[in-house]
């Protein structure tokens, strides 16, 4: 196998929601596409209800997000191209407004602008 | 200031304002700050009734709180039985998602760590009699701490156990008559 050079780039973008919370849906969906997009990357959703699906959401939460026996949702990654996984949202257990001011704070951040640029923050 | 003790700019860009008590009155929820033996910082959100939406501890440390705050609330909760693991939320926050003040804040820390919060939040469930029952919160001064109990749904504060004790072990004075 070829081995890529260059600085990793942002690969995908995965969301883990369940269809009845509303924190998830429709709030970060619209914004998980509204994010995917300004990255130039896929987004995934990941149900925690549906097979198929909730093991891969089960592995991202145990080993690079904030797992508990009943974790939050949703929760938001970005993979990279080296591997690498960042968490970069998890859902307020408050009121869902306070989630969608999460949401707008991601949108407009410093961290969103340095990797459009092609910075690794 | 404690290495782990939140600075304003984060404790401002935490906050969740605002929200209703879902299901049982409707009423604007307060939040309440407690003081905590830990060191971050303990709140509890609750209608005037005393029926609490969540109980949020927030520390600035990497490591799981969990165990900790579960000690925590066993010690302040009849019974401790009704604090359970599953019951606590972890979510750890980072500057992106705080706004920019915080992030900026939390860009230039070292060394470089996220925001842990844990959220107890116990949702209406069916007692042993079949009635529903909630998470009240007791905050008046009788006892030395707040008290967490668990009670129908038309309860409020004033039902709290230890109030109860603290009454049935303190012998009412006689009335005067006239």
């Amino acid at each position: 196998m070829a081995r890529r050079s260059g600085p990793a780039r942002p690969r995908q973008l995965s969301i883990v929601l369940a269809q009845w919370c509303p924190h998830c849906v429709p709030l970060s969906v619209r914004n998980g596409r509204r994010l995917a997009r300004r990255l130039g990357v896929p987004l995934r959703l990941l149900d925690i209800d549906r097979r198929g699906e909730n093991a891969e959401a089960d592995r991202l939460v145990r080993k690079f997000g904030d797992a508990s026996p009943d974790y939050l949702i949703p929760q938001v990654f970005l993979e990279w191209s080296d591997g690498r996984v960042d968490p970069l949202l998890t859902g307020f257990s408050e009121q869902v407004s306070r989630t969608a001011r999460a949401w707008r704070d991601l949108l407009a951040s410093d961290w969103l602008r340095a990797v459009r640029a092609g910075a690794r923050p | 200031m404690p290495a782990h003790t939140l600075p304003r700019v984060l404790e401002v860009a935490l906050a969740a304002p605002g929200g209703r008590c879902y299901r049982h009155c409707e009423r604007p929820v307060r939040t309440r700050r407690l003081r905590s033996p830990l060191p971050g910082t303990w709140q509890v959100r609750a209608c005037p009734a005393g029926v609490v939406s969540v109980v949020v501890y927030t520390e600035w440390v990497r490591r799981d709180l969990s165990q900790d705050v579960l000690h925590l609330l066993r010690g302040h909760t009849v019974p401790r039985s009704l604090v359970h693991a599953r019951d606590l939320r972890l979510a750890t926050r980072h500057g992106p998602e705080l706004g920019t003040a915080a992030e900026r804040f939390l860009a230039r820390a070292r060394p470089r760590r996220g925001i842990r919060v844990v959220y107890w939040r116990v949702y209406p469930f069916q007692g042993k009699d079949g009635a529903e029952r909630r998470l009240f919160v007791c905050l008046r001064t009788r006892h030395p701490t707040p008290v967490f109990f668990a009670a129908p749904s038309s309860a409020t504060a004033g039902d709290c156990p230890s109030c109860a004790a603290v009454r049935r072990s303190t012998p009412r004075r006689a009335r005067k008559r006239r």
